[in-house]
C-alpha cells in the first residue's frame, strides 16, 4: 500500500516537472550562425586568412555550414572578388585567371540586358553548389566593405545540422557566433543581414 | 648552410613585391548598392536562396509517439507474451531507427542535462519533443520496470546484439563498478548547472556509441566504442550496467514498479537455469530484482515451464501468465 502512495507521488512529481518544462518549452530550436558576430563576414575583419573553424570542427562529413549567397543583396559584379582570386594573373579576357573557391563550388552566368561591346558591363548571377561547398568561408571573407556588399554569409543547413547538444563549431568559434535559436526566429534572421 | 638559407629568403624577399605588382589588378567596385530585377532587366527573376528545413516538426513528434509504442510493445512483449525472440526482433528495429538511422538523438540519457539546464536556466530554450523523450520512459519505469532498456535504447540493443560468452561479475566487484553511474549522474549535472560558457555536454561527448551510429566521430571515441563492444562480448552490457546515469534515474523509479519481470513462483522448479541464463546479476536468490533488470526475457527463454508452454496457442500463453 505504502508502495502504492509513493508511486503515485513519483508520478504526480514527474507530470508537474514535465508541465512546468513544457509550458517554458520551445517547439524547435537550431543552430544559426549570427552573421554580425562570423569573423568571416564581420566588417573590419580585412586583410586576414578566412577562419576555417566551421568546416574543420562540425561533426557531419562535409560540414553542415555553407556559404550561401543572398541575390538581393549581391553586387552582380563583373570581376567578383568572391568567384575570382583578385591577386592571381590576368588572362585575355582581362579576368582574373584564378578563382578562389578552393572547391570550385561557386558558379557565375551573365544575367539581364547583354551589353555586346563591353562584357565588363553586364550583370552576372553568382551561385554557391551547396553540395559542394564546405563552409571555408574565403568567399564571405571577400564578399564584404571594401570590395564587397556582404551578400555572402554562412549559414546552417537544417537538414544537415544534427543539432548537437554542444555544438562543436560553436566551442571552437573564437567569436561565439553561433547561437541555438527557436526556428522560426532563425528563419527570420536569414532573410536579413545584420550589422 | 647559413649563406643558402640567407640566399633563399633573399629570394623570397625579391619575389613578393614583383609577385603582388606585377599580376594583381587594381580592383573597383563596379556597383555601390544591389542591382535589383528591373535594373539587371532581361525579364531576370532572382532566384530564391535556399533554405533547408529542419526535420519536419511532425516527423519529430512520431519518433516520439514511435518511442512509446516501443516501449508498450516491450512491456507486452516481456512481462504477457514472455518471448525473447520477439523481443530481439524489437531491439534490433530500435537499433536500425533510433540507433543508426536517428543516428542516436534525441535519447533520453542525453536529455538529462538538456532538462537540468531547462530547470535551471530560464534563457535556455527545450524543445518540447526532448521534455517528452526524458519523461515517457520513467513513467514506464514506474508502472512496468525499465522497460526502455530492454528492446527500446539504441545504446542498449547494441549491446544486447554483442552479448556472446557473458561472465558472471563479482558481486562486490558488480556493486562498486555501479556506483560510477552515480558518479557520472552528478558530474553531468555539474556541468549542466554550468553558467552557458563554461556549460558541457558530457553525456552527449562521451557517448560511446553515436560515433557508430553516425559512422563519423572522434578517433578516440570510436576506439572507446568498439573497447565496449568487445568489453559487452563477456560482461554483459557494460555501459547500461555501470555507467549510464539514465539507468540511475530508471533504477530509482522502476522499485516502484508494480508489474515487473519476475520468477513466477508458483510454477518454479527451483533449476536455477534463469540465474545462469541472466547475463546481467539481475537475479539474486531465484528472484528478478526489478531495479537491475533489463529486460531481455533470457530468464524466459531459458526456462523449461515457460517453453513449455510457449507451444501452447498465442491466447492459452496471454491468459496463462496473468
Amino acid at each position: 500500500m505504502s508502495q502504492d502512495l509513493t508511486r503515485r507521488a513519483a508520478v504526480a512529481a514527474l507530470a508537474g516537472g514535465a508541465g512546468f518544462l513544457i509550458q517554458k518549452a520551445h517547439g524547435q530550436v537550431v543552430w544559426q550562425v549570427n552573421a554580425s558576430r562570423c569573423l568571416n563576414s564581420r566588417l573590419g575583419e580585412v586583410g586576414v586568412e578566412a577562419c576555417n573553424l566551421c568546416t574543420s570542427s562540425c561533426v557531419v562529413g562535409l560540414s553542415a555550414v555553407r556559404a550561401v549567397n543572398e541575390h538581393s543583396k549581391c553586387g552582380r559584379c563583373n570581376i567578383c572578388p568572391a568567384y575570382f582570386n583578385i591577386a592571381s594573373a590576368v588572362d585575355e579576357k582581362g579576368l582574373p585567371s584564378e578563382k578562389l573557391c578552393p572547391r570550385d563550388a561557386i558558379t557565375r552566368k551573365p544575367i539581364g540586358r547583354q551589353d555586346p561591346e563591353d562584357p565588363s558591363n553586364n550583370f552576372y548571377e553568382y551561385s554557391i553548389d551547396e553540395d559542394k561547398c564546405d563552409g571555408c568561408g574565403r568567399c564571405v571573407m571577400k564578399c564584404k566593405e571594401p570590395l564587397g556588399l556582404g551578400s555572402i554569409t554562412l549559414r546552417v543547413r537544417y537538414d544537415k545540422c544534427l543539432n548537437c547538444n554542444r555544438c562543436a563549431i560553436s566551442t571552437a568559434c573564437p567569436k561565439d557566433a553561433l547561437e541555438q535559436i527557436p526556428l522560426p526566429e532563425a528563419l527570420k534572421s536569414g532573410e536579413a543581414r545584420t550589422g | 648552410m647559413r649563406p643558402r638559407v640567407q640566399a633563399a629568403a633573399l629570394l623570397v624577399l625579391l619575389w613578393l613585391p614583383w609577385q603582388a605588382f606585377s599580376q594583381a589588378i587594381p580592383y573597383t567596385r563596379p556597383v555601390e548598392t544591389a542591382p535589383q530585377e528591373n535594373t539587371i532587366g532581361g525579364g531576370y527573376k532572382t532566384p530564391a536562396v535556399q533554405k533547408p528545413l529542419p526535420r519536419n516538426y511532425w516527423f519529430q513528434v512520431f519518433d516520439v509517439v514511435l518511442l512509446a509504442a516501443a516501449m508498450g510493445v516491450s512491456v507486452w512483449l516481456v512481462i504477457r507474451r514472455r518471448s525473447r525472440r520477439w523481443l530481439v526482433g524489437l531491439a534490433i528495429f530500435s537499433l536500425a531507427y533510433f540507433g543508426f538511422y536517428r543516428e542516436g538523438c534525441v535519447c533520453p540519457i542525453g536529455s538529462i542535462q538538456n532538462v537540468t539546464v531547462a530547470l535551471t536556466d530560464p534563457r535556455y530554450s527545450i524543445p518540447i519533443v526532448v521534455v517528452a523523450t526524458f519523461f515517457l520512459p520513467l513513467f514506464v519505469a514506474l508502472f512496468f520496470g525499465r522497460a526502455f532498456c530492454g528492446g527500446v535504447c539504441a545504446l542498449g540493443a547494441i549491446q544486447e546484439m554483442v552479448v556472446l560468452k557473458p561472465v558472471e561479475v563479482p558481486r562486490r566487484i558488480d556493486r562498486a563498478l555501479g556506483w560510477l553511474r552515480y558518479i557520472y549522474l552528478l558530474l553531468a549535472i555539474f556541468f549542466a548547472l554550468k553558467p552557458a560558457i563554461g556549460r558541457d555536454f558530457i553525456i552527449c561527448r562521451f557517448d560511446p556509441f553515436v560515433g557508430l551510429f553516425r559512422k563519423t566521430g572522434p578517433p578516440h571515441m570510436l576506439m572507446i566504442g568498439g573497447a565496449f563492444l568487445v568489453a559487452g562480448m563477456f560482461i554483459g552490457r557494460p555501459y547500461c550496467r555501470y555507467l549510464c546515469p539514465y539507468g540511475v534515474l530508471l533504477n530509482w523509479c522502476s522499485r516502484l514498479a508494480r508489474h515487473a519481470v519476475s520468477i513466477t513462483p508458483d510454477r518454479e522448479l527451483d533449476c536455477g537455469l534463469c540465474n545462469q541464463a541472466c547475463p546481467y546479476g539481475a537475479i539474486v536468490h531465484m528472484r528478478a530484482v526489478r531495479q537491475d533488470c533489463l529486460y531481455c526475457a533470457r530468464c524466459y527463454a531459458s526456462c523449461p515451464n515457460e517453453r513449455a508452454r510457449a507451444k501452447r496457442p498465442l491466447v492459452a500463453i496471454t491468459r496463462g501468465t496473468k
